[in-house]
C-alpha cells in the first residue's frame, strides 16, 4: 500500500539512505530497528514528509507521490507519533488534538468549544483514554500524553479518505510495563483502520508487536524478518554486523575506583525549578552515571558543575576547593571538561580546523602575551589525531566536515590534552555508529585508568549500566536512588525504570 | 572547483572584472596615478570598514561607526589646540570606550547589537552637536600641518594615507590570525555556543570586538578631520552604508565567523571602483547611496549563511 523504492538521501559528508526499499501492507505492523545513525530517523522523516528523498520513488497504492512537507503527508494519510512528545504543554488536550485543524469548529470566527470537546472525546475513546478533553496537557502522565499523541494522529481517519500509515517513534521509551501492554493492545485493535511503523530500541517489544521487521545498518536495509522467524540475538547481530556481548561496554576494563580520592562533591545543590537538593561525590577513576527521563534534571546538574548555571542553594566543591563563582572559565581552570550533548552546536566549532578546536579551551597554554604559538598547536593536533586515530586529512581539516565520531574525538582530545580530570559527558555516543561508540567507550575506560572522574549522561540505559561504577537515578530534579554497578552485580533495566518514572 | 569553493573567490574576481570594465571604457582610469589617488581617497572609509569587520565577524553589527567618526571630527577640531598631538590618543580612547559601552549593552544587558550601537551612535551624534554648538569647526591650519600634516602628505607618488591603511591592516591581520583575541573572535563568530562551552569568556571578547570597531571608527574620524581640516556633526554622513557594503561584498557575511580583514580590504577597493565607475557612467553623487543600498541588499542576500539564521525578522 505504502511503498518506497530505491530511496536515496545524502547529507554533506553522510550517505544517510542507500537505495532503501520499504513497504507497508494494509493493517500491518512493521518494525524498524537499527543502531543510532543507521538511518532510521532519516527514513522516517522521508516517510512523513520532513525530507524529500534525493532519489527513488515514494508511492501510495501504486501511485507515485511527492511529499513536500509533513502536512502534505498527513493529507495522504501518513501520521507521526513523536518520541519527544510534540504536544504543547500549556494547551488543553482538545486544543492539542486539533492543533492546526480548528477551522471545522469555527462559526463566525469563534471556536465552538463544546463541539471540539465532543469531537476530542471521540478521538480519545479510540485510544481508550477517559479524560476531560478540557484538561491542560501538562497535568497528564507520560503514558497519557503518549496516548493523546496517538489520538491526535488518529484524527486523520476522519480527515483522510483511504488508508492510514502511522509512525510510532520509540513510543514505549518512557512507559512502564503495564502501560506498554495497554499501548500494544490498542495498537493491535487499531490495525483494522491503520497500518503502523514501529521504531524502538527494545528488541523484545519490536519482536512482540511487529508482523515484519526491517533491520537497518549504515543507511541500508540489511534484512527483513517475518514474525517468529528470528531471535533477538540474531537481529541484534545483523544490526551491528557482528556479535555483541558485554565486552561491548568494555566491562572487563572496569576497575574499582579509589573511594578516598574525592574529585568533586555536590551538597544540597538546588536550581529553582530544575534540580533540588542534589548530593553526589565523584572519585578518581569513577564513572558516575546520571539516569533519568528527558527533562529530569540530568543536564542541569552537568551544567551546574560546569559553571554554566549558578545554583540557588548548596555547595559545589572541586578538588577540595569550594566554588563561589560559577563560570565555565573557572570550571575549566580547575580541570573540568564538558562534552555537550549537541556536539555540532556546543561541542565543535564548525568552520574552525582541528587544532583551532583542540586549543580553544586552553589558548592560554599555547600563547604568550596573547600571541598564539601556532606551531605548538599544530603539533598537539597531529599528536592527538594519531593517538585517537581521528580520520581527518590533516590538522587543517574543518571540524564541521568530519564525521560525528571524529568530531567527538576532537572534543574529547580538546579536554584530555589540556589535562582535564573531571569529565562531564552528556550523551557522548549520540548519533555515532557502532565503531565510533566503541572508541568512545575505550576512551572512557582510558580516562578511568588515568585517574580521571567521569560524570556521564548516557544515550541508553544499557550504556549507562554497562559503563558506570555508580548510577544515580534522577526524577523531577531529585535523586531517587543510588545503585552500585560493580561488574557482575549490575542493576537491570527494570530496576532503573522503576525509579525513573 | 565547485560553486561553493568558488564563492570565497568572488570578491577579488569581481574586483578585477570591474576594474577591467571601467578601464576599457576609460584607459585613463588604469593609470597608476589615478589608481593611487583613488585608493588614497578611500582610506578613511577603509579604516571604518576595518573596524566594522570585527563587529560583523562575531555576528554583530556596529551602526554607531559613522556617528562615532562625526563626533571624533568635532573632538579633534575642538581639542587640537589644547592637547596638540595627544588629541589622537583622546580620540582613539573615546572611540574604544564608547565601543565598549555598545559591547557591554549587547552582552550584559542582552540588547541586540544593531539597537545598542544605534543608541550609542545617537549619543555620539548628539555629543558632536553639543560640543560643536551645531556648527562646522575649523582646525588651525598651521597647527594641523605641524601635528598631523604627515598623514595627508605624499611619499613619492604614494599618498601617506595608504601607509597608514597598510599599517592598520597589518595590525588587524596579526590580531585576527596570530592572537588569542583573533582566535576567540573567530570561535564566537563561527560557533558562539561551542566557544562558551569551551570556557571562552565570550562576553569579554565581544565587548573587545565592539571596542576595536569604535577605536577604528575614531581613527577614521580623526583622519577625515585632518583631511578636511575641521569637523562637523554630519561631516562623515554617507560613510556607514558604503563601509558596511565594503565588509559584506568583501566576503564577511552578517552571520560572522568567516571572511576577515583582508576581505574587507578587497571589499573597500570594490566600493572605490564602484564609486569611480558611477562617475564614469554619469551617476550623480546624490544617487550614489541608492546604488550602495542595492549593492548591500544583493551582497547580504548572496553571502549570508542561511543555516545559521533559521528565522529572519
Amino acid at each position: 500500500m505504502y511503498e518506497l523504492k530505491a530511496v536515496d538521501k545524502k547529507f554533506p559528508g553522510v550517505h544517510a539512505l542507500k537505495s532503501v526499499d520499504f513497504h507497508v501492507k494494509r493493517g500491518e505492523i512493521v518494525g524498524l530497528v537499527g543502531e543510532n545513525g543507521a538511518g532510521k530517523s532519516t527514513l522516517m522523516k522521508v516517510i512523513y514528509g520532513a525530507y524529500l528523498p534525493d532519489g527513488g520513488t515514494v508511492s501510495i497504492n501504486g501511485k507515485p507521490v511527492r511529499l513536500q512537507n509533513p502536512r502534505q503527508a498527513m493529507e495522504m494519510g501518513i501520521g507521526m507519533v513523536f518520541q519527544e512528545q510534540s504536544l504543547i504543554a500549556n494547551l488543553t488536550v482538545m486544543e492539542n488534538i486539533f492543533l492546526g485543524y480548528e477551522a471545522q469548529f469555527v462559526r463566525f470566527g469563534v471556536i465552538n468549544w463544546k463541539a471540539m470537546a465532543d469531537a476530542a472525546r471521540k478521538q480519545l475513546a479510540k485510544v481508550k483514554l477517559d479524560i476531560d478533553p478540557a484538561m491542560v496537557t501538562s497535568q497528564l502522565s507520560f503514558a497519557q500524553r503518549q496516548l493523546v499523541e496517538l489520538a491526535k494522529v488518529l484524527t486523520l481517519e476522519e480527515r483522510v479518505q483511504g488508508d492510514l500509515v502511522i509512525l510510532l517513534d520509540e513510543p514505549t521509551s518512557v512507559l512502564a510495563e503495564d502501560e506498554v501492554k495497554m499501548l500494544f493492545s490498542i495498537i493491535r485493535e487499531l490495525t483494522s483502520r491503520a497500518s503502523f511503523i514501529f521504531v524502538s530500541h527494545r528488541m523484545d517489544e519490536v519482536m512482540e508487536l511487529s508482523d515484519r521487521i526491517y533491520v537497518m545498518k549504515d543507511g541500508q536495509v540489511v534484512d527483513t524478518v517475518e514474525r517468529g522467524k528470528s531471535s533477538p540475538e540474531a537481529i541484534q547481530q545483523k544490526m551491528v554486523g557482528r556479535n555483541v556481548d558485554k565486552e561491548y561496554y568494555r566491562e572487563h576494563r572496569q576497575k574499582s575506583f579509589d573511594a578516598s580520592a574525592e574529585l568533586l562533591k555536590l551538597e544540597g545543590v538546588s536550581l529553582a525549578g530544575r534540580i533540588r537538593d542534589i548530593a553526589l561525590t565523584l572519585h578518581r577513576g569513577e564513572v558516575l552515571c546520571l539516569v533519568g527521563t528527558e527533562g529530569s534534571g540530568r543536564e542541569a546538574i552537568l551544567r551546574t558543575i560546569y559553571g554554566m548555571l549558578t545554583p540557588t542553594a548548596g555547595k559545589v566543591t572541586i578538588k577540595g576547593e569550594a566554588m563561589d563563582r560559577f563560570t565555565a572559565r573557572a570550571a575549566v581552570e580547575r580541570g573540568i571538561g564538558y562534552v555537550p550533548r549537541e556536539r555540532k552546536i556546543e561541542g565543535i566549532v564548525a568552520g574552525m580546523n582541528v587544532y583551532e578546536n583542540m586549543t580553544l579551551s586552553q589558548m592560554g597554554s599555547y600563547s604568550k602575551g596573547g600571541v598564539l604559538n601556532v606551531g605548538a598547536e599544530k603539533a598537539l593536533a597531529r599528536d592527538w589525531i594519531s593517538r585517537l586515530a581521528i580520520k581527518a586529512h590533516s590538522e587543517y581539516a574543518d571540524c564541521g566536515n568530519l564525521s560525528g565520531g571524529n568530531q567527538q574525538k576532537v572534543v574529547l582530545a580538546k579536554w584530555r590534552s589540556g589535562g582535564s580530570d573531571i569529565m562531564l559527558l552528556d550523551h557522548p555516543t549520540r548519533g555515532l555508529d557502532i565503531g565510533a561508540k566503541e572508541d568512545v567507550y575505550e576512551m572512557i575506560r582510558d580516562m578511568s585508568d588515568d585517574g580521571a572522574g567521569v560524570v556521564l549522561v548516557a544515550d541508553t540505559l544499557e550504556e549507562a549500566i554497562g559503563l558506570s561504577h555508580t548510577i544515580l537515578v534522577i526524577k523531577d530534579g531529585e535523586i531517587q536512588k543510588r545503585f552500585a554497578c560493580e561488574p557482575g552485580a549490575k542493576p537491570t533495566l527494570f530496576d532503573l525504570l522503576h525509579y525513573m518514572i | 572547483m565547485s560553486i561553493h569553493q568558488l564563492k570565497s573567490h568572488f570578491p577579488w574576481i569581481t574586483l578585477l572584472v570591474l576594474v577591467a570594465i571601467v578601464g576599457i571604457n576609460d584607459p585613463n582610469f588604469l593609470k597608476p596615478v589615478n589608481l593611487l589617488s583613488l585608493a588614497g581617497d578611500i582610506v578613511p572609509l577603509f579604516i571604518m570598514a576595518l573596524g566594522l569587520t570585527f563587529a560583523i565577524y562575531i555576528g554583530g553589527i556596529d551602526l554607531s561607526a559613522q556617528s562615532m567618526a562625526n563626533m571624533i571630527t568635532v573632538v579633534a577640531s575642538v581639542y587640537l589646540a589644547s592637547f596638540g598631538p595627544w588629541v589622537a590618543l583622546l580620540c582613539v580612547a573615546a572611540g574604544f570606550a564608547l565601543g565598549m559601552v555598545s559591547g557591554y549593552v549587547t552582552t550584559k544587558l542582552l540588547v541586540p547589537s544593531f539597537i545598542s550601537t544605534l543608541a550609542v551612535g545617537g549619543v555620539c551624534f548628539s555629543m558632536a552637536k553639543w560640543l560643536s554648538g551645531n556648527r562646522a569647526l575649523n582646525m588651525e591650519a598651521a597647527q594641523r600641518d605641524s601635528t598631523f600634516g604627515w598623514m595627508i602628505g605624499h611619499t613619492g607618488m604614494i599618498p601617506n594615507e595608504l601607509f597608514i591603511a597598510a599599517a592598520l591592516l597589518a595590525l588587524c591581520i596579526f590580531i585576527e590570525r596570530r592572537t588569542t583575541l583573533g582566535r576567540a573572535l573567530k570561535a564566537v563568530g563561527a560557533g558562539e555556543l561551542a566557544a562558551a562551552a569551551s570556557g571562552v569568556n565570550v562576553a569579554r571578547y565581544k565587548i573587545l570586538a565592539f571596542a576595536i570597531s569604535g577605536a577604528l571608527a575614531a581613527v577614521a574620524g580623526l583622519l577625515f578631520a585632518v583631511k578636511l581640516s575641521g569637523g562637523a556633526p554630519t561631516i562623515a554622513n554617507g560613510f556607514l552604508l558604503p563601509a558596511i557594503v565594503a565588509v559584506l561584498v568583501g566576503g564577511t557575511p552578517l552571520t560572522g565567523g568567516v571572511g576577515g580583514v583582508i576581505n574587507t580590504a578587497i571589499g573597500t577597493l570594490l566600493v572605490a571602483v564602484i564609486r569611480a565607475s558611477m562617475l564614469y557612467f554619469g551617476i550623480e553623487a546624490t544617487q550614489q547611496q541608492m546604488v550602495f543600498g542595492l549593492v548591500l541588499i544583493v551582497a547580504i542576500a548572496l553571502t549570508i549563511d542561511r543555516s545559521k539564521l533559521r528565522i529572519v525578522k
